[in-house]
């Protein structure tokens, strides 16, 4: 397989099936392929954090394992189970929850209402407040609101505190930190922190390395639609400077030619 | 011009136009208290059912995004079912109502969301629309088929009329109950869309339809349950509505939801109270015009046009902001363009047919070469259409007003003794009135360009043809061309003189398709906001491109009138019979020349049917055919001629690169298709229940998330 073996983390045993796998997949839009045969696994109760630059082909691996992009060759498995091709409100049902890039909120429903739409996924409307509100009592203040007139940090809090009621299997999160005042997005980190703690699988996509490297058990960079290199954030850590400056690497056909 | 002072222009224009209408036709009745009070009391059971088909629509609209032109028709087919089971069957009206309105109506909807309404999502608007109206002319053909329009129905009111009286005016209890329906209704959609989850999603989806499917909401759930309140609402409306038409038209019923129409373009097609209000002016105006007004000589139609007036009105006062979200769908591959030497071989060689044709024709019966002619006519009206609607994108449904007001033109101008320049004349009096609708096409946006487009071709129909300097009472001679010392009386010549003005046309629109123009076109219709960041003059090509599109209307319609022979008001160029032309046009393939052809064969082929079998089933299969020729667009939305071009240039030798291109399709197509739930294999209910048990989120084992956390 990929480099992914190379580099075990501890807790990883070899008859564990990971939660979240990609195998070869190809995928993106149209005629048009973004990613290039990417292999991932996501193991249960590990924060996997995906890095890159602009282009790389990161939401795009969120897409397909959202279900909004069937691949156009490869596998996905949740659990070992083949989910290819599956669309993405079944693949929600199924427990796979993404917290899309920008506001991932219905802005003319109201805060209760935005939650109520959490509750496809199987649990009472009650159970959902409960969980949302107990992680961000500001959104409880705020329950009649409508959410298009929340703050950016609430909004985003809302995104996430839905996305949570349902006690997804795995959680998707992309780009948490776009168009947010770096204190907001603090906070928003030390929800994610919290949640991680909790053992939640998380496949966290982000542009700055940083604010997520701490908080990744494994971490991996994409590059021109290739998943580079994978391994505990400290080894990630030398590399990533490398891939953001386009220094040279092992799959030079990745670089179009000056 | 700013927003604020084109807003104020129209409001000032609005507001003088009711008051001299007021002026000029007023009847002389009393304007006091018991007159404002009957007044109120006979609007307000109109107002009932035009906001419960408003409602219906915007439901159905803001959920899946499809404008229903068929409405009114579902609830005309479903009010006759209703008639069929109490009046013919005996059924008593407590039985069939829930029924009709409970049962059949819900099953149609989701018949309907399931066989063609999910299959329209993300399609071009026109096609969409085109399907919608397709599906009207099925449900009036086959409501013909089955209750005969020979003999005359009618549905007795609820409580047989009776009712109590408040000031001069019986307010019977049918009436009385059609005012409570409508308020049921408005608490009960309310508590539907604030309370329930399913009501939630629906709104949900208005907002963000992707993220509403990553929440796990099933749009298939929501479009049929959309669907099926749609028709459930129709239903109540048409029953409800029956028995106050005459002898239940079908086409009668079928066009009340007009009135409708403008009500949901008041609440922009998304708010419920404001179409309700909506509703309530629109019922007061038209009480309005009955109690007060008196309309006689050539405006003796007003009444009839009043509720495409005010759609059209009401239009106008929209704000501009607030139209952008009705836009075209994404385009998925753009057409081919042929070359204008291809398209000159291709055209010249069906002109060469059309020849070798008319020697097999008849002399003595020139019934058939009559009916080719109108049927070159309908493809040129069509072809107008081509470069507004398949490559600008703006959807036009008044492609037959234009060329009635350029039959008119013809026939006053000199068309009377067959001159040449009347011809042109006509296409220089449409032209202007074409490029007055870019004016408001800058602020709409398509579906309210096109539903504006569509009140303006019933304005025309109901206002214009019967002023006296347009047709007026009575007949108008027409004749046909002299042109360079040939007379071309004679049908034979007749029909050889359309077809060349059709050949030169197409290529000179596929010349202009290749130009700059062309491209600027395509453009504005791919995106308006980037085609005005690269330097395009919106308002210059959407005037061009209007005029263009009014003139070719206009040319077509000085030859319909040659075709017709004479001109009076009640000829062929109804609103209602414009609809066909479009829809020809989009079964065929809207962005192409041989699509206008289409469009002709289809009108010629529906005129011979219609007029050799003389029996109602044929007559009903004349409307029952293009609602089947949606199935058509369904499979192939960009389409007909494009798989038959592409199957004809595989078999030309120098055409490889349509060999190529086939070959790519039929790979791709041998891809398996990834059905809603999964790609080889449902993804099942067991399935679901396995990886719950594998993530241990099954209800015997405690979640790991849910422990840390209570912890």
């Amino acid at each position: 397989m990929t480099s992914m073996q190379a580099v075990p983390t501890p807790d990883a045993t070899d008859d564990e099936v990971p939660i979240l796998q990609l195998a070869a997949v190809r995928a993106g839009y149209g005629r048009i392929d973004v990613l290039h045969g990417i292999d991932l696994e996501l193991r249960a109760g590990e924060v996997f954090a995906l890095l890159g630059p602009n282009g790389a082909g990161k939401s795009t691996t969120l897409a397909v394992c959202s279900g909004q992009i069937t691949p156009s060759t490869g596998g996905m498995f949740l659990c070992g189970r083949d989910v290819t091709g599956v669309a993405p409100d079944a693949l929600a049902r199924a427990g796979v929850c993404l917290i899309p890039e920008g506001r991932g909120i219905f802005p003319n429903l109201n805060v209760l209402e935005n939650l109520r739409m959490a509750t496809f996924t199987g649990h009472s409307f009650s159970q959902v407040l409960d969980l949302a509100f107990a992680q961000f009592p500001r959104l409880g203040e705020r329950r009649k609101q409508t959410a298009g007139t929340l703050s950016g940090g609430e909004q985003q809090m809302l995104s996430m505190a839905r996305a949570l009621a349902t006690e997804p299997a795995v959680l998707l999160i992309d780009e948490l930190s776009m168009g947010l005042a770096p204190i907001i997005v603090e906070e928003l980190y030390e929800h994610v922190r919290r949640i991680a703690a909790s053992g939640l699988s998380i496949l966290i996509v982000e542009q700055f390395a940083h604010e997520i490297l701490g908080l990744a058990d494994r971490a991996g960079i994409m590059l021109h639609g290739r998943l580079l290199h994978t391994g505990p954030p400290a080894s990630i850590a030398d590399e990533l400077a490398d891939a953001y400056l386009g220094a040279e690497h092992e799959t030079p056909a990745a670089h179009p030619s000056q | 011009m700013s927003q604020r002072w084109s807003n104020l222009l129209v409001w000032a224009g609005t507001i003088a136009f009711i008051v001299l209408v007021s002026k000029a036709a007023w009847a002389g009745n009393p304007v006091n208290g018991t007159s404002l009070t009957n007044l109120v009391v006979l609007a307000l059971p109109v107002a009932g059912i035009i906001a419960m088909s408003a409602t219906g629509l915007v439901v159905v609209y803001t959920t899946t995004g499809v404008f229903n032109f068929a409405q009114g028709a579902i609830g005309m087919f479903l009010a006759y079912v209703d008639w069929e089971l109490t009046v013919a069957h005996g059924l008593p009206q407590a039985v069939a109502l829930p029924l009709v309105v409970l049962v059949i109506a819900p099953l149609l909807g989701i018949g309907l969301d399931r066989a063609i309404m999910r299959h329209l999502q993300g399609k071009q608007l026109v096609v969409q629309l085109m399907v919608t109206v397709g599906l009207l002319f099925a449900f009036v053909g086959l409501a013909n088929m089955i209750w005969n329009q020979n003999n005359a129905h009618s549905m007795p009111q609820l409580f047989a009329g009776k009712g109590f009286h408040i000031g001069d005016v019986l307010l019977t209890w049918h009436r009385f109950i059609t005012i409570m329906v409508a308020v049921a209704l408005a608490i009960g959609l309310r508590i539907l869309l604030v309370r329930t989850r399913i009501g939630i999603a629906m709104r949900a989806v208005v907002d963000n339809r992707d993220l509403a499917a990553l929440e796990g909401a099933r749009s298939s759930v929501l479009s049929s349950f959309a669907w099926a309140l749609g028709c459930s609402v129709a239903a109540l409306a048409g029953i409800l509505i029956a028995p106050e038409t005459a002898d239940m038209s079908t086409t009668t019923l079928t066009f009340l939801i007009l009135t409708a129409f403008a009500a949901a373009v008041v609440g922009r097609l998304r708010s419920l109270p404001l179409t309700y209000l909506g509703a309530i002016i629109l019922a007061l105006a038209t009480q309005w015009m009955a109690s007060f007004l008196r309309f006689s000589d050539r405006w003796t139609n007003v009444p009839d046009a009043l509720p495409t007036i005010m759609l059209f009105i009401v239009l106008l006062l929209l704000p501009r902001a607030e139209v952008q979200f009705a836009r075209i769908g994404q385009i998925r591959r753009v057409e081919r363009v042929s070359s204008v030497r291809d398209t000159a071989i291709g055209l010249a060689a069906f002109v060469a047919f059309m020849a070798i044709l008319t020697l097999f024709l008849s002399s003595s019966d020139p019934t058939n070469t009559n009916r080719l002619a109108l049927g070159m006519c309908t493809a040129l009206l069509a072809l107008s259409l081509v470069p507004l609607t398949g490559w600008a994108g703006q959807v036009s449904l008044a492609p037959l007003a234009f060329a009635g007001i350029g039959a008119v033109a013809y026939t006053r101008l000199g068309g009377a003794h067959g001159s040449v320049w009347a011809v042109f004349l006509a296409a220089l009096v449409t032209i202007p009135v074409g490029a007055l609708f870019a004016f408001p096409a800058m602020r709409l946006q398509g579906l309210y360009l096109a539903l504006a487009t569509l009140a303006f071709a019933a304005m025309v129909e109901e206002v214009f043809y019967t002023q006296p300097f347009a047709v007026g009472p009575g007949e108008r001679p027409v004749a046909r061309l002299h042109l360079l010392g040939i007379d071309f009386s004679s049908p034979k010549s007749f029909l050889i003189l359309v077809t060349v003005v059709f050949g030169l046309c197409g290529v000179g629109v596929v010349a202009l398709r290749r130009s700059p123009f062309g491209r600027r076109l395509v453009a504005l219709r791919d995106s308006e906001a980037a085609s005005v960041t690269v330097g395009v003059n919106i308002l210059e090509t959407k005037l061009a491109v209007f005029a263009l599109s009014a003139g070719i209307a206009g040319f077509a319609g000085a030859f319909y009138a040659m075709s017709f022979g004479t001109l009076n008001n009640a000829q062929g160029f109804q609103m209602i019979a414009g609809l066909p032309v479009v829809l020809a046009l989009v079964i065929g393939g809207v962005g192409f020349v041989a699509g206008a052809l289409f469009a002709g064969v289809f009108g010629f082929v529906t005129l011979f049917v219609q007029d050799n079998w003389h029996i109602s089933l044929w007559i009903a299969l004349f409307y029952l055919a293009p609602g089947l020729a949606v199935l058509g667009i369904i499979q192939n939305p960009s389409g007909a001629v494009v798989p038959i071009g592409e199957g004809f240039a595989r078999l030309l030798p120098w055409r490889k690169d349509a060999k190529q291109e086939y070959e790519e399709m039929t790979a791709a197509a041998a891809e398996p298709e990834v059905g809603e739930l999964g790609l080889e294999r449902p993804f099942a209910e067991s399935d679901v229940l396995l990886v719950d048990r594998e993530l241990g989120i099954s209800n015997d084992v405690p979640r790991p998330v849910a422990a840390a956390r209570s912890s």
